[in-house]
């Protein structure tokens, strides 16, 4: 638990828009945080992108809609989606329940090292949100 | 710098906080879908202190309300509580609201938060010598439990018979030894309660937190998030959203509270001139199996021709789908009918329904009377 009240594990690399970012073997999943889910409330909907999309670090790959609203979800790398979280499209509400395990969005190659540099550690993102209040 | 309520105390280290018409406002508690739930199923707690409470005193005060509301006033005995609609000359929707009928010379008028000063303007015209109108808003708090457990959590607090309490009725009672107006009311399509403590300010809220307090150990409280998902799945329109000074009743599916044969109100004439004529624009419920409809989203027909627009919409937890309020072309307006709503460049499948959007057997403050 991060001293802003929400949970910010060490392990990942963040965005500014919220979304996290782990690789294991080559393969990077991504999700939302902590915050962005609790801020969220009550995920309603997810847009998933196909696998085999493309997509653009800082560019649109989905959405996630709540009761309140619409969010975009923004890819925090570039590279080619390999596979979906399926389970979202009937149980959305895991996005809130578990940000960071069962509540994933998607996995993706990245295609390009050095845009690892442009997201935020754990210290960092906490640092962000804290500005945020 | 947003102003608070008397139960801001509660709020703030309870709720998710939200700015809504001016108020620093619980927007959830605990999730929006538990908190609506809870008042479908069981029992739920609202802070509605933001909304406008005006009181009208005087020896001439309903006949001055008479000729203020399109609704007949009286003669009604005291206990009333009215639910009825401000007009313009043009029979716009100023606001719509429900008077409380305290005595033949006291009424209390509860209003939309964002509307109340434009109400209090609106009214002050043609206020008669004699007749007094007083903004109370900040002096009284209110309070609505809501649900199908309202009755039972309500009892053991006030020396009121509730059961003797019918729907729309209001009472002088006291609520914790604290005076109060208790009406069987709300805007939630449940069963339930609005308590206005009589005494209770910002700066002297003891009296007010003592009752929700008291209150919120046997129901949920709720913000307004779950107020808003509610009111919209029993297909009760929100004012600035669904309606507003461009639109008629008629066009609203408001025309029930135009007394038949009543003039001499403000918008009466041209009330009597829209009677005469052909509504192009019906109110109707949409249902989505995919998305969620909007504010100002389009509905269109087959054609993908655009004929009406959503006027509201949310997640409808108990249909877990999509739905929406809208006004679409009278003509294509059949209940059961099928459209296309624009959801942000994609067309989705929609049903026209009448709300409420749920089954009223199941939910809702009818489901007692159902056989």
């Amino acid at each position: 638990m991060g001293s802003s009240g929400y949970q910010i594990p060490d392990d990942l690399l963040y965005t500014k828009e919220h979304e996290w970012a782990k690789e294991t073997n080559g393969t990077v999943r991504i999700g939302i945080t902590d915050y962005a889910a609790k801020t969220l409330n009550d995920v309603v909907y997810v847009t998933l992108p196909k696998s085999g999309d493309s997509v653009t670090q800082f560019k649109t790959l989905g959405t996630v809609e709540s009761i309140k609203a619409v969010s975009e979800l923004f890819s925090p790398l570039s590279g080619t989606i390999t596979t979906v979280n399926e389970e979202l499209t009937s149980h959305p509400e895991m996005v809130n329940k578990s940000p960071y395990h069962e509540g994933w969005i998607a996995e993706l190659k990245p295609s390009d090292r050095s845009e690892w540099r442009n997201l935020l550690t754990a210290k960092d993102y906490a640092e962000h949100l804290a500005t945020l209040k | 710098m947003p102003k608070t309520t008397q139960l801001f105390g509660y709020h703030k280290d309870h709720a998710k906080l939200t700015e809504f018409a001016g108020y620093e406002m619980p927007l959830w508690y605990t999730t929006t879908t538990e908190e609506h739930m809870a008042v479908r199923t069981k029992a739920g707690l609202f802070d509605v202190s933001h909304m406008g409470r005006l009181l009208v005193t005087g020896d001439g005060t309903q006949e001055y309300l008479e000729k203020q509301f399109p609704t007949k006033v009286g003669p009604q005995p005291a206990g009333k509580a009215l639910y009825t609609l401000l007009l313009n000359e043009r029979a716009g929707i100023v606001d719509d609201l429900v008077a409380l009928k305290i005595s033949d010379t006291e009424f209390i008028l509860v209003v939309n938060a964002a509307n109340a000063s434009a109400d209090i303007e609106n009214m002050s015209e043609h206020l008669p010598s004699g007749v007094q109108l007083v903004d109370i808003t900040g002096k009284t708090a209110m309070i609505a439990l809501q649900g199908p457990h309202a009755q039972e959590v309500l009892q053991p607090l006030t020396p009121l018979p509730l059961r003797e309490l019918k729907r729309l009725r209001c009472a002088e009672t006291e609520v914790l030894g604290e005076a109060a107006v208790v009406s069987r009311s709300g805007y939630t399509g449940e069963d339930g309660f609005e308590i206005i403590v009589r005494d209770a300010t910002v700066e002297r809220p003891e009296n007010a937190l003592r009752v929700w307090e008291q209150l919120s150990k046997s129901s949920a409280p709720c913000g307004l998030a779950a107020r808003d998902t509610l009111r919209l799945e029993a297909g009760l329109l929100l004012h600035g959203s669904d309606m507003d000074q461009g639109t008629n009743p008629f066009e609203v599916g408001l025309q029930w509270l135009l007394t038949s044969g009543k003039t001499g109100y403000v918008g009466s004439e041209a009330i009597e001139l829209l009677r005469m004529s052909a509504i192009p624009l019906a109110r109707r419920g949409v249902v989505l199996d995919r998305g969620i409809p909007r504010h100002g989203f389009d509905v269109l027909d087959a054609s993908d021709t655009s004929v009406g627009t959503i006027t509201s919409g949310t997640f409808s937890p108990v249909l877990r789908k999509g739905i929406g309020l809208c006004r679409v072309k009278a003509e294509l307006s059949a209940p059961g009918g099928k459209v296309a709503v624009s959801v942000r460049g994609s067309s989705e499948e929609a049903r026209l329904t009448t709300p409420p959007f749920y089954d009223e057997t199941v939910y809702g403050w009818k489901r007692h009377a159902q056989p």
